[in-house]
């Protein structure tokens, strides 16, 4: 298990520098779906099911391709956005150096032994780690998830009112209407007598 | 025998489910060569001709020289192609296509990886799909592939949020989000009116359809569109590397036929079980079910794509959207109802 | 629990193998000379028109993002739905407030015109 865990850890670790090392951007793009299979792998490790399947099923599958798509499409200009990097550099390093003593200080309370966390103990194989979840996350945490609700509501109207237009002059088709057709609306049948021939 | 005990437990181990999986992959890659010919007789049949038969009895060679032919024409990569990605591509669709039969439960009490969370693992790896034709499309530098992977991945996205709120019924109705387990939810003594097609029957037609648009056939096929953009994002994939694309739109028919089985038809359960009794030929839950029902919704695919004509893109959306995500919704409450109020035979 | 997922990692090496062997024996095996015509872009006989990169309609974004939040709420029906029979009342309450939320918000995106195509 240990040696799972360094294989994984380390190519995590390698895909997040060909992250921000990859000169192409869709080449990034799919270092970081990369980095996501891995750390899937890695809550697996930790008997994580739910949220290691969660991880690719939301971050693979749906956030990436959102990327994929802004990278694909936009077509950024590599060199455009080199230019600011002296400019943008101090705020990266700040980032960075509360990153590390962030980290730093996760060890060290570790070594304290405050909240060490205790050896896993492998899980039977019938154990079910996402009815698990369920049972405390409806009940016990229902205002967060409640909270969660909300967030994504806000997200939804956000990203509509940011980025919908809607252009001028274009003819769509109204399917109701369509449907809604009555044959009386369009065909009318008119008696008339026979007329004598000319 | 000697040199198979002298190899330490965890190898044998690892030896067997190697064996068990090389089955199932060679079982599923002849599924697909004979689905090709199956294709092109029943659609033969439907347009009054008799499809191949010229390669062996009755055309019945026919896929082994397809794949031959495949096998030795000139791979082409377009010079301005990104040349990684575009041989990366087809291998990214056929991966998720094989991988998730892992979880897919063959006959009563075999399932390869017997996960809690194969109905998840299923939904995560379906959603990979659509990796490899973006890829195809972005990395062939063409524009009608350019054009087919946008029009396939906003589509494929629209069906896999219908499909999600399907299953999520599914796991209600059955309280599990393991295969197997999904499959026994829907035993009992009423035979085929005990399997969830009946209570979840929109979802049912919901999950099918969407599973048609999920793997760009007709009549939702406009990422291939071959009047429209020629051939979408294979249009400049030729040889072995078209072949692997090929294999995986129709393991993809094969899985989604397998898991519509699975999830609304009751997968390897006998629907006679309550007339016959479990000891009869009849009424004895096996393989052969499974693969009758799959064999079943795989015609479908057959018969649609020799039906109907193609959906228009706006209406493929509106679809998508506007009536299968409605649907499930509502469905979802009713079923809620359902299983509050304990409905027989499924939810007492 | 882990050696359930076993046969998954071998399965997930045997497709990409499986793939992998058919494009090595088709480029050992598949013949033909390559020229400049052949290795253009195919856009019916012609020279290729411009760059092939277009900048596309803002909508497939959108629609990118909004699948996205619905992802996250089916992932969040998951749970529920296995924990169904254990919740009781209270968290099949919990879930309606939840879904009528997302109710709300589909309603929104629909008389907001983002679900139009045209």
């Amino acid at each position: 298990m240990e040696i799972l865990f360094y294989v994984f850890a380390t190519v995590l670790v390698g895909a997040a520098i060909g992250v921000i090392t990859a000169r192409n951007p869709v080449h990034s793009v799919l270092y970081l779906v990369l980095a996501f299979f891995n750390s899937a792998v890695l809550w697996l490790l930790l008997e994580a099911e739910f949220l290691a399947i969660v991880l690719v099923l939301v971050y693979v599958g749906a956030v990436m391709v959102l990327f994929l798509f802004v990278v694909m499409m936009l077509d950024v200009n590599v060199e455009s956005v080199k230019s600011g990097f002296t400019r943008y550099a101090p705020v990266g390093v700040l980032v960075m150096v509360i990153i590390a003593v962030e980290l730093a200080q996760v060890i060290w309370v570790r070594h304290m032994g405050l909240r060490g966390v205790g050896e896993l103990t492998p899980m039977p194989a019938d154990y079910n780690n996402t009815r698990e979840l369920g049972l405390l996350l409806y009940t016990e945490y229902f205002y967060a998830f409640e909270l969660a609700a909300v967030i994504l509501l806000v997200a939804i109207v956000a990203a509509i009112s940011l980025t919908m237009r809607r252009r001028p002059g274009l003819k769509a088709q109204d399917i109701a209407r369509q449907v809604g057709v009555r044959r009386e609306d369009r065909v009318k049948l008119v008696k008339m007598d026979a007329e004598e021939r000319q | 025998m000697a040199i198979w005990e002298s190899i330490p437990e965890q190898f044998q181990m690892v030896l067997i489910i190697l064996a068990q999986v090389l089955a199932v992959t060679i079982v599923v890659t002849l599924c697909v060569a004979y689905l090709t010919l199956a294709e092109r007789k029943v659609i033969g049949y439907i347009q009054n001709r008799i499809g191949p038969n010229r390669v062996g009895p009755k055309g019945l060679l026919q896929p082994f020289a397809d794949v031959i032919k495949l096998l030795l024409k000139e791979v082409v990569v377009p010079s301005s192609a990104n040349r990684f990605l575009f041989v990366i591509a087809p291998l990214l669709s056929i991966t998720p296509a094989l991988a998730a039969w892992a979880v897919m439960p063959l006959f009563p009490g075999f399932t390869l990886a017997n996960i809690n969370a194969g109905l998840l693992y299923v939904l995560a790896l379906t959603s990979l799909g659509v990796y490899g034709v973006i890829l195809a499309g972005w990395a062939s530098n063409s524009k009608y592939a350019f054009l087919g992977a946008m029009r396939s991945a906003a589509q494929i996205v629209a069906y896999e949020i219908a499909m999600g709120f399907a299953l999520v019924a599914v796991v209600m109705a059955s309280g599990s989000l393991n295969l197997g387990e999904i499959v026994e939810a829907q035993a009992g003594g009423a035979g085929l009116l005990n399997w969830f097609w009946l209570p979840l029957f929109p979802l049912f037609v919901v999950y099918f359809i969407s599973g048609v648009a999920e793997t760009n056939r007709a009549p939702f096929d406009v990422a291939e569109g071959e009047s429209e953009i020629v051939a979408g994002f294979h249009v400049e994939y030729s040889g072995v590397t078209f072949a692997i694309f090929f294999l995986a739109e129709y393991a993809n028919m094969i899985l989604i036929s397998a898991l519509t089985a699975v999830f609304f038809l009751g997968g390897w359960l006998s629907p006679f079980q309550g007339l016959f009794g479990e000891d009869s030929v009849l009424g004895a839950p096996g393989l052969f079910w499974f693969a009758l029902k799959t064999a079943f919704f795989l015609f479908c695919f057959l018969w649609f794509r020799a039906t109907f004509p193609r959906y228009r893109y706006d209406q493929i959306m509106r679809l998508g959207w506007k009536i299968f995500i409605p649907v499930t919704i509502v469905w979802i409450f009713v079923l809620g109802a359902m299983i509050a109020f304990q409905v027989p035979p499924w939810f007492a | 629990m882990l050696e359930n997922y076993l046969p998954i990692l071998i399965f997930l090496l045997v497709g990409a193998g499986l793939g992998g062997v058919l494009l090595l024996l088709g480029f050992l095996l598949g013949r033909g000379g390559k020229d400049a015509q052949k290795l253009s872009p195919y856009e019916c006989g012609f020279e290729a028109f411009e760059d092939s990169r277009m900048k596309f309609d803002v909508r497939y974004y959108l629609v990118a993002i909004l699948f996205i939040i619905f992802d996250l709420e089916i992932a969040f029906l998951f749970p529920w739905a296995v924990a169904l029979d254990g919740l009781g009342m209270f968290g099949f309450l919990t879930m309606a407030v939840f879904l009528l939320l997302l109710v709300v918000g589909f309603i929104y995106e629909w008389k907001k015109g983002a679900l139009e195509w045209d």
